[in-house]
């Protein structure tokens, strides 16, 4: 066997320094991945500990923010429709944006899908396998017009009995958070199972190389990026399909079924929950639509139609 | 603000400060006066000058909702993060507890595999280490052996299904290759593979050079998919075809666990 001591010449030598920790969070796996400090006794600790924290923050925004738990907050606020509830900042800061999103796409992103969501048989808690099922009116129709924010007080009002579906924000939050944790480290990434942060560059001192799933051969590639600095999400009709049934986990807010106008979509922003959610946008929207939202909001993305027609920003060519 | 400016103002507060401190309040209110109407040559230089610069970013019809859109989650980051949550007890209960889980599973499965024994870490008892990370790249240990035939191990099975294939749960399953070994953790739900990961790492190099970040489901969710790692595309993979086949190794023994 090989030991540490013959370490060939290809590989360079920080390399071993390098920390890659994998944990199971908020219903996928979360890797932490830091490119090995340059010197410094201290470091190592130090960055122990960051890494820990990074991933604290996936179980603190999951607590608020989780619809699979009925004693999360996000859950709570559907016991108390038509008054304003006092809630965290992540959870308030996550329904803002995701309110913002719904109205710059005209509801084809909208929370507050939640409830149709549960009822289409995504209703089921990673960690203990429980389902939930949540008693609510369904003849009534719901849209993201129905929440009210107040900043002042920082509460949430629902207008109407619904639940907030904040899967396609939370989880890029969380990325961005731990990003934020990890800052100091440079050079870093976090893949927390579609949405991922690249920080710096990779232990060969280039810019990340992404690969983006072929949506229908799940042994290829269908595209390669380079990035750094930059959050990266795909969202994919082969990801999370229903229990029940053959829907996939994107539904079209305007029909209630899954969106089908494409098969994937990658966006590349400044930060995790921007991307997760233009993707899951522009998912809905389809490709024409989909490419005049990112050049309105100048991210970069890529669309895949079902015949697998490719549909990228100008700026996309930056990445390859 | 330009450095004349800076130093008239300095000279004016110098000669207020002396004159109060004097006891000559008629030479205060002069150099009063004298800094009101500095700091309305101020405004008057400055501030048009900002806010047409913001003025200009703003109008912009291309610019506009993205500035806004990115502006606010920026912002929402900067907020929560600020708000310094993860000090708070409640999380950090919950992540020992799901670190300690983890610690046990990872103890269970570091068994099997022989030589990879490292003292001090899987030996010691999970409780006594709740805040030790659950899987944690070790400087590669050097060792005697590491078979093919690698060992796995179950852990946290939840409702199996009947009518499916795999039981559903967490698997983890042993690979070697020259370069020394690596862990896969499968994750089955509904009876299906939602993903992989590599959860132990014992090798020479890093293991990232076979884990491209993949968008799509981070590791490959199949062990056939390890071959994708091998694009020439991704430069990640290139030089690990080893390293690769020990992975797709450790998933498949994975996976037999979630057949039997």
């Amino acid at each position: 066997m090989h030991s540490l001591m013959q370490s060939p010449q290809r590989c360079p030598k920080r390399l071993s320094d390098d920390v890659v920790r994998t944990v199971a969070l908020m219903g996928t796996f979360v890797t932490i991945h830091v490119v090995g400090p340059e010197d410094g006794p201290r470091r190592p600790m130090q960055r122990e500990e960051a890494i820990e924290r990074a991933f604290e923050w996936f179980n603190r925004v999951e607590e608020c923010c989780t619809r699979f738990e009925a004693r999360s907050e996000v859950m709570q606020l559907a016991n108390h429709v038509g008054v304003p509830v006092r809630v965290s900042t992540i959870l308030y800061e996550a329904v803002q944006f995701a309110l913002a999103v719904a109205e710059e796409s005209e509801g084809a992103f909208d929370p507050t899908v939640g409830y149709a969501m549960e009822t289409r048989g995504f209703n089921r808690e990673h960690r203990t396998g429980k389902t939930i099922r949540t008693p609510l009116d369904s003849s009534i129709s719901v849209s993201y017009r129905d929440v009210r924010l107040d900043a002042d007080r920082r509460t949430i009002t629902l207008l109407r009995p619904l639940i907030l579906d904040l899967g396609a924000v939370a989880k890029g939050l969380a990325v961005d958070l731990a990003a934020r944790e990890l800052r100091p480290f440079k050079n870093f990434a976090i893949d927390a199972g579609g949405d991922l942060y690249l920080g710096g560059c990779n232990p060969d001192g280039q810019p990340w190389s992404i690969g983006i799933r072929h949506p229908r051969n799940n042994h290829e590639l269908i595209d390669s990026l380079r990035l750094s600095d930059r959050a990266v999400c795909t969202s994919g009709d082969y990801e999370r399909r229903s229990a029940q049934e053959s829907g996939h986990h994107i539904l079209d807010p305007r029909t209630g079924s899954s969106a089908n106008a494409v098969v994937s979509v990658t966006v590349i922003a400044p930060n995790a929950m921007l991307a997760d959610a233009l993707a899951t946008a522009a998912f809905v929207l389809g490709p024409a639509e989909g490419m005049q939202l990112f050049d309105r909001l100048a991210v970069d993305g890529l669309i895949i139609s079902p015949g697998l027609e490719r549909y990228a920003t100008r700026g996309m060519r930056e990445y390859h | 603000m330009d450095k004349s400016t800076l130093l008239l103002l300095a000279i004016v507060l110098a000669v207020f400060g002396a004159s109060v401190a004097a006891g000559h309040p008629a030479w205060g209110t002069f150099t009063g006066i004298a800094i009101i109407l500095l700091a309305a040559g101020l405004a008057a230089g400055t501030l048009p000058l900002h806010s047409r610069d913001y003025f200009e970013e703003r109008i912009r019809p291309s610019q506009r909702m993205s500035n806004s859109l990115i502006t606010l989650s920026s912002a929402a980051i900067v907020a929560i993060y600020a708000a310094g949550y993860h000090r708070t007890s409640p999380a950090a209960h919950r992540f020992d507890s799901q670190t300690r889980q983890q610690r046990t599973s990872t103890t269970i499965a570091s068994v099997p595999p022989p030589g990879a024994a490292k003292p001090g870490i899987d030996a010691t008892p999970p409780v006594s280490r709740s805040v030790a990370p659950p899987v944690k790249k070790r400087p590669p240990a050097p060792r005697k052996a590491a078979p093919g035939a690698p060992s796995d191990s179950q852990v946290a099975p939840s409702t199996p299904s009947a009518q499916t294939r795999y039981k559903d749960g967490v698997y983890l399953g042993w690979g070697s290759c020259p370069h020394g070994d690596i862990e896969a953790s499968v994750l089955i739900q509904g009876g299906k593979i939602v993903s992989t990961a590599i959860s132990q790492c014992l090798t020479r190099y890093s293991c990232s050079w076979i884990a491209p970040r993949t968008p799509g489901g981070g590791f490959p969710d199949l062990p056939g998919q390890v071959v994708e790692r091998q694009s020439p595309k991704v430069d990640y993979v290139s030089g690990a075809t080893e390293s690769s086949y020990a992975f797709s190794d450790a998933v498949a023994a994975a996976l037999s666990k979630a057949t039997e």
